[in-house]
């Protein structure tokens, strides 16, 4: 009798233990661009899994929603949130955190400038392949201060870029494009970053 | 007596000349229609609107056109409409699937397994290696081949015996991210998607052909081959290139097309899926039209 009582109490307590456990996960809403490849998409999927203790993983390809639920303990930013998923190849455009103790916050992503009387209009080469490098390239030029307008062609290669040349140059726009991992003429993006890009934005890198 | 002789003689030559005359005929005849065969090319025939799927692999069993909609984690039995008559749920992204007389072969990227579905279940196939994101499956009598994404390799069974080949890499033999393959009666094809070619092996695994590879494509995703020809999906650049078995390109498609991702020829019509736009676009045979030349 004393043993079954003994019994009764561990599995009742392992049973709170694990749904509080349960209840104590941050839910991450992040709105990912360019997911135009499903051999890739998938992939990332899959590797977003393999992470510890991450859970419920869903990515709907068609409307780029992307979320997962993290123990709350591991008190994750929404800034390691948004490099984690550009590391695993995503351009994250929004994001969105509810905490288990039912804090929300929220992230809008970077945003274009106003254009004004000193804006022009420059065209120039990006090397890139698909939607997902086409997402990354936008975003990396969006972040700078003072851009206004920005298109890439995926066949042509070729950039639109307006901006305020008050607030930016040119040079400063590729540098933040080779940075996330694209090669323009004059900017080169770093090995490593280029790397560890997904298979299928792996471009032909420009040579001079 | 030598009057009778020669009448005799010019009888006899006269009927061997006939013969011969109706044999040169007929030789000649013959030759003629051998060389009067029209040349083809394949033409967009019809086309079908998919509702919700976004197919990625296409193949055959029972006269029954099957689906694999990753997106949406099923397989799907369509009719000559488009309409699902038969949906197999709760798949983790299924790839590239083929079939066999009696069961499909379904890659599970998500699920790093290969699942058999026959006879209304699913069972894994059995295999002493692990998968990382199987992209692909071939299935040729009782031969089995699986194009392992991750791990840059073709798994090929003769049979009786597994073997494996291929890694990462640029040079030939090598991969990066091999998305399909086919099997044939002595050879292996691989759609090396981000090499951006087509491979070709024996069932040794050695290095037999390339090709596609000055095509200029952008993720050579799906490949299906046929008596003749071998047909590879250029996903990024919206094409299906058609080349003779010695690696000569023969035909573009452009047509209808948009994301192909896989293609199978049935009864003398080629389907091609189309991954975005959810179409499954039918090609057939016709004579090249030189009028416009």
């Amino acid at each position: 009798m004393k043993k079954t009582i003994i019994v009764t109490l561990v599995v009742g307590m392992m049973t709170m233990f694990s749904a509080n456990a349960q209840k104590a996960m941050d839910k991450f809403m992040v709105q990912v661009d360019g997911l135009g490849c499903p051999f890739c998409a998938y992939g990332l999927e899959k590797k977003f899994k393999e992470f510890k203790g991450i859970k419920n993983v869903k990515i709907d390809i068609e409307t780029g929603d992307f979320s997962f639920k993290y123990p709350a303990e591991k008190a994750l930013t929404m800034e390691a949130v948004e490099k984690q998923v550009e590391k695993a190849g995503y351009t994250p455009v929004t994001s969105k955190i509810e905490r288990a103790n039912g804090e929300v916050e929220e992230s809008k992503g970077a945003m274009l400038s106003d254009s004004s009387e000193r804006t022009i209009t420059k065209k120039m080469m990006v090397a890139g392949n698909c939607g997902m490098c086409e997402a990354r390239i936008s975003k990396a030029a969006k972040s700078v201060n003072g851009v206004s307008e920005i298109s890439w062609n995926k066949d042509t290669k070729m950039m639109e870029v307006s901006f305020d040349t008050a607030a930016t140059s040119l040079s400063q726009i590729e540098m933040a494009i080779a940075k996330a991992g694209h090669d323009t003429k004059k900017h080169k993006a770093k090995k490593g970053t280029y790397n560890e890009l997904p298979a299928c934005c792996h471009y032909e890198r420009i040579t001079k | 007596m030598s009057c009778q002789l020669v009448v005799i003689t010019n009888a006899l030559l006269n009927n061997i000349m006939k013969d011969l005359y109706i044999l040169v005929t007929v030789i000649v005849l013959f030759c003629s229609c051998k060389q009067e065969e029209v040349p083809k090319e394949w033409k967009l025939a019809t086309v079908v609107q998919l509702e919700g799927i976004n197919p990625i692999g296409i193949t055959e069993l029972d006269g029954k056109l099957w689906l694999s909609d990753g997106d949406h984690n099923r397989l799907v039995q369509i009719n000559e409409n488009g309409v699902i008559e038969k949906t197999i749920d709760s798949l983790d992204r299924p790839m590239h699937i083929d079939a066999d007389k009696v069961s499909i072969f379904i890659p599970q990227y998500g699920k790093d397994n290969v699942a058999v579905f026959k006879n209304g279940t699913l069972e894994d196939l059995f295999l002493n290696d692990s998968l990382d994101a199987p992209a692909g499956v071939a299935v040729y009598r009782s031969e089995r081949a699986i194009a392992d994404f991750y791990n840059n390799r073709i798994l090929f069974n003769n049979g009786k015996d597994w073997i494996s080949f291929g890694e990462e890499g640029k040079k030939q033999g090598e991969f990066y991210y091999p998305t399909d393959v086919q099997i044939t009666d002595s050879l292996i094809w691989v759609a090396d998607a981000y090499n951006n070619r087509i491979q070709v092996f024996d069932k040794q695994g050695n290095f037999v052909q390339m090709m596609g590879q000055n095509q200029k494509m952008n993720a050579a995703t799906g490949i299906y081959v046929s008596d003749n020809e071998v047909f590879i999906t250029d996903f990024e650049n919206d094409r299906v290139l058609i080349f003779d078995k010695d690696g000569n390109l023969r035909q573009t498609l452009r047509d209808e097309i948009e994301k192909p991702t896989d293609m199978i020829i049935i009864q003398e019509t080629l389907y091609i899926i189309n991954y975005r736009n959810g179409k499954l676009s039918s090609y057939i045979l016709n004579p090249i039209d030189n009028s416009m030349s």
